[in-house]
């Protein structure tokens, strides 16, 4: 008796976790032709990325698999972890595949560097970037650096001209306070990153590029003089309300909100990087106003670029079809293909050799800034965005605590200090991105 | 049967004693082995079933929580280390001390109004129905959502605030969710809003079961509408009471999903609770071992609650 | 005297309206916001819309696949619930009247796993579902869901299974019947409000579940409704007009599930309390 209503209660669970189940599908598994598969940021702009990729890639027995999911970076961290995840992997930035390097889930680069020629498409900063203990494990794409964009429309109405000096910088922002402008176009509630945002044009503008590498190799310190001054020039200005009008709406304003103030010209200027040009008309056509950019001021005022790239590229140590996979890296590094992403997409391209001619059709104010930056790079002078060349420790520290040095229960000096031990811990153990020779 | 309810009725938790076997069984030994592996044959499958989803993967998350693991690749074997770490952590005390303040803020309000609520409810005759359906919808809804909208409905320019703004009450012109001094009350307040109810139902269940005779016997005795509350109902419906007081408690430190979707912690840490911690610990800083040790200290606070309300039962209820 | 206590009644009432305004308010401003257009909304954040624009249900039903993902909700809902409820409901019996040996230790160990992070035990998890090929499926997914909503849906079965008196059960097993026979014959009909309550609960509870399926289930059309609503606010958060319609409809079944059982509900418990 017991027996069979204890068997029939056994069926019954089966059934309804069948029934659960009925849903599941098992893993693709492989089957003659090779999948290559890759997962990116669910975000506005990667389906056009996804396209132009799929339409331009042609190999035999490859088909291309691209997956656009949301919070894709933490997701393919899990994945990886438990021995899976896409066979290209993506992610937000050198320090994200520095640290998949360290843990041995990236396939090493060399071979197909040697193969498809790289180090003759590929900026050689660019490539030592991606290296780990001398061998190479990623790829860097989407070029960015910080500058300073402005609302044009509003600068012409009220008589002002853009900055260069950072004197002139901290003027202009008070003459537009003055005026009923608010300064700066900013929020954080999306993205924690902003706050650096500030950091890294601020230190490498007014502290100076020279001043950020050698403390940054050791040399020099993050509490000298320079970098206090730095900081609190954005202290003042955050305490001030300057940024979206008070720090408890820069706490709670989003990009968009903050994006459609800066073109109705709410907004006077916006300390952004470069990744905006891929969809700042639609917010400025929308108002009817105009926009335009100057490199990013610094102290004596000359044209400096800080550099970093967006995203970083590896191969799936456990994928099963790594040729393949490098087959596809090798076709969205391809500079013609990085152009097209540029002109078709918005996006920024990455550091390969390009010229002029691959960017028609780009708005001459972005490929003004390519061609800007590509120079400044290849003297070997340019600026070090903190999220690309800082340790990840560091680079948290920067963009958290901020917030309490905002919020005032901390000192710039204790701020500086914090920051300096934590470079010297990361920079003894090995755990900070390569640092390129100036 | 009213027996076992005049005398208070079943606790939800510990050892009471167990019921006498039938007649026919008592002192045969087999029998009675018999009657413990049926009713061990009912534990097993969900005992199963927890231990290899929850049970398992804990131990192996606290043996994590002794290594230096950065959540891919090998796991080196250091002790102490991390939990040494957290004793001194500013932003791991602000954080425990952040979830404490949670605490307190989660065994006053939303008892209060689930008390009030569910008293008041016993004591009607029209509109239980109504007032259930309606206090516990909230609950119902997903974290997500609520906390967009209220994200929505606390926009100082565009929501409440500003109503509230422009017929001239004061302190609403800033955005409360930004503000280091306001952010964490009132991500609580909108997790209360979610929660209340839920209290106030169960709460009022347990009440239904209190007869009617007792608050008839309090009446008589001319006692107003406080006193009953406090001499009939919550004596009443005290295990319930007890038991959710511990609940609470024990949830509180596992708080996530609204202060991640409402600040992520900020500003300034002024709203970083345990929870959200041990995600951007593991996730954004590649400090799995150390989150594992962040996880496996909720855990023990939460059963430091759990053993207090335990100790408590054991001195009987009178405390 | 008679106005006295008309009074008196009436004002038991008051809290209980005000409540009830508090409780509802920001439900009904998200179900106006859902009909305004977007500009409206802008000017108007308060207050009835002048045209109502049924179109936003239209557009977020279609823009967020609606129909795919509440299915997908719907088919974790039940599966789970029903698992919990067969999985929980002999446990709470067992420990509730048979007495297992050692079932103090069986309920502590229940009420520490309530005390567990699901941080603790995650990434591990993850791995073995990994390794068992259950990532991904929805069957990985309600069997952890199953896990983790046993243990409070026995502490609730055993509250209501214990206060039933012995009596019933012993004139059952004096004559012979077994111990599955007086769950199923005799207890559970006594008890299935118990039961649904905790169903509703945990139905509640899975419903509204994000971060578990979040990580666990990667395909896009597996998700459910909310890890689709959160990825619709995301892109679409500026327009909370469609955004607050597909809240509204992430919402709506979870709310009618809950009406539709609230009365039997209600009807079972007054019974129950007069017995």
């Amino acid at each position: 008796m017991k027996n069979k209503t204890a068997q029939a209660l056994a069926l019954t669970v089966v059934a309804a976790v069948a029934l659960g189940g009925c849903a599941a599908t098992s893993e693709p598994g492989a089957s003659g032709e090779q999948t290559v598969s890759i997962w990116l940021d669910d975000n506005t702009e990667n389906p056009c990325f996804a396209e132009t990729i799929k339409d331009t890639f042609a190999a035999e027995g490859v088909t291309l698999d691209i997956e656009l999911k949301t919070d894709w970076d933490s997701l393919t961290k899990t994945a990886v972890a438990g021995g899976g995840g896409p066979d290209v992997i993506m992610t937000p930035g050198i320090t994200y595949t520095l640290e998949y390097a360290k843990a041995g889930v990236l396939e090493p680069l060399d071979a197909y560097a040697t193969e498809y020629g790289w180090d003759s498409t590929i900026a050689s900063w660019a490539l030592s970037a991606g290296k780990y203990e001398d061998t190479l494990y990623s790829l860097q794409s989407e070029l960015e650096t910080m500058i300073l964009w402005y609302n044009k429309s509003v600068f012409d109405r009220l008589g002002l001209t853009p900055p260069t000096t950072t004197a002139e910088f901290d003027a202009v922002a008070d003459a537009l306070d003055k005026a009923g402008v608010t300064p700066f176009a900013s929020g954080n509630a999306e993205w924690k990153g902003v706050n650096e945002w500030f950091i890294s044009g601020l230190f490498n503008g007014h502290a100076g590029a020279d001043a950020v590498y050698s403390a940054l190799a050791g040399d020099g310190s993050f509490t000298d003089p320079g970098f206090v001054e730095a900081t609190d020039l954005i202290t003042k200005w955050q305490q001030q309300g300057y940024l979206a009008g008070g720090l408890d709406r820069y706490y709670t304003t989003t990009f968009d909100e903050f994006l459609s103030g800066f073109g109705a010209g709410d907004y006077g200027m916006n300390m952004e990087g470069s990744w905006r040009f891929s969809n700042i008309d639609t917010f400025f056509s929308a108002a009817g106003n105009e926009w335009d950019w100057v490199p990013f001021p610094t102290k004596d005022g000359r044209e400096l670029y800080s550099i970093g790239t967006g995203s970083s590229w590896g191969i799936n140590a456990s994928s099963k079809n790594k040729d393949a996979a490098a087959e596809v890296l090798n076709h969205i590094f391809t500079p013609e293909i990085q152009a097209q992403l540029a002109v078709d997409c918005g996006f920024a391209p990455g550091p390969v050799t390009l010229d002029a001619s691959m960017l028609e059709g780009l708005d001459p104010r972005q490929a003004r800034l390519y061609e800007s930056v590509a120079t400044a790079a290849a003297k070997g002078d340019y600026g070090y965005l903190t999220w690309a060349f800082f340790g990840p420790e560091t680079d948290q520290y920067i963009y958290e605590e901020i917030e309490k040095l905002w919020g005032g229960s901390i000192t710039t000096a204790q701020y500086l200090e914090g920051l300096q031990e934590l470079n010297d811990k990361e920079r003894l153990a090995g755990d900070n991105p390569p640092l390129p020779e100036r | 049967m009213t027996t076992s309810i005049i005398h208070g009725p079943p606790d939800l938790v510990g050892d009471e004693s167990a019921p006498v076997p039938p007649r026919r069984q008592r002192g045969r030994f087999r029998g009675r082995a018999r009657a413990g592996i049926t009713a061990w044959l009912f534990l097993l499958p969900v005992l199963a079933v927890h231990l290899f989803t929850v049970a398992v993967p804990a131990v192996t998350g606290v043996y994590y929580s002794f290594t230096d693991w950065s959540g891919i690749g090998d796991a080196e074997w250091v002790g102490l280390e991390n939990y040494q770490r957290l004793l001194q952590d500013g932003d791991y005390l602000l954080a425990l001390g952040n979830n404490v303040k949670w605490l307190l803020f989660f065994w006053t309000v939303p008892f209060f109004l689930a008390i009030l609520a569910s008293f008041l409810l016993s004591q009607v005759r029209r509109g239980q129905t109504f007032y259930r359906l309606v206090y516990f919808v909230p609950y119902v809804l997903p974290s997500v959502v609520v906390a967009s909208l209220w994200k929505f409905m606390l926009n100082p320019d565009k929501g409440v605030p500003s109503f509230l703004s422009a017929l001239g009450i004061q302190g609403f012109d800033k955005a409360l969710l930004g503000q280091e001094s306001t952010a964490l009350w009132t991500i609580a307040f909108i997790d209360n809003w979610h929660y209340w109810g839920f209290l106030a139902t169960l709460l009022l269940v347990a009440m239904q079961s209190v007869p009617t005779e007792l608050y008839e016997a309090a009446r008589l005795d001319g006692a107003n509408l406080w006193h009953q509350l406090m001499n009939v109902t919550i004596p009443a419906i005290r295990p319930t009471l007890i038991f959710m007081f511990m609940m609470t408690g024990i949830w509180s430190f596992l708080v996530f999903d609204y202060v991640w979707v409402l600040t992520q912690g900020g500003p300034a840490g002024s709203s970083e609770v345990l929870g959200t911690l041990v995600y951007k610990t593991a996730f954004t800083q590649f400090d799995a071992g150390y989150a594992a040790a962040q996880g496996v200290s909720m855990a023990i606070f939460a059963s430091f609650l759990l053993a207090f309300f335990l100790l408590m039962r054991r001195r009987g209820w009178e405390i | 005297m008679k106005t006295r206590s008309r009074w008196a009644s009436m004002a038991k009432h008051v809290p209980l309206i005000l409540l009830a305004i508090f409780a509802t308010g920001p439900i009904a401003i998200l179900v106006t916001n859902s009909l305004k257009t977007r500009t409206e909304l802008g000017l108007e954040p308060v207050g009835l819309p002048e045209n109502p624009q049924f179109s936003n249900y239209v557009e977020a039903w279609v823009v967020s696949d609606f129909a795919l993902h509440a299915g997908n909700s719907a088919i974790l809902v039940f599966s789970t619930v029903i698992c919990v409820l067969v999985l929980a409901g002999l446990a709470a019996y067992s420990l509730a009247r048979l007495a297992p040996p050692g079932s103090g230790a069986v309920l502590f160990y229940l009420l520490l796993v309530t005390a567990f992070p699901i941080w603790l035990y995650l990434v591990p998890l993850f791995f073995t579902w990994r390794n068992l090929g259950l990532i991904n499926t929805s069957f990985g997914l309600v069997v952890i869901y199953t896990a983790i909503n046993s243990p409070l849906a026995i502490f609730l079965l055993r509250s209501y299974l214990v206060r039933i008196p012995k009596e019933i059960e012993e004139a059952a097993f004096v004559d012979g019947a077994s111990k599955m026979q007086v769950l199923l014959r005799i207890i559970l009909p006594i008890s299935w409000t118990g039961f649904l309550t905790v169903g509703l609960v945990v139905a509640v509870a899975v419903w509204g579940e994000f971060q578990i399926a979040f990580v666990m289930l990667q395909d896009e059309d597996k998700l459910p409704i909310t890890t689709s609503f959160y990825r619709f606010a995301e892109s679409f958060g500026q327009d909370w007009s469609k955004t607050s319609a597909v809240a509204v409809l992430a919402i709506l079944p979870i709310i009618i599930l809950f009406v539709v059982f609230q009365r039997r509900f209600t009807e079972g418990l007054t019974q129950g309390s007069v017995k």
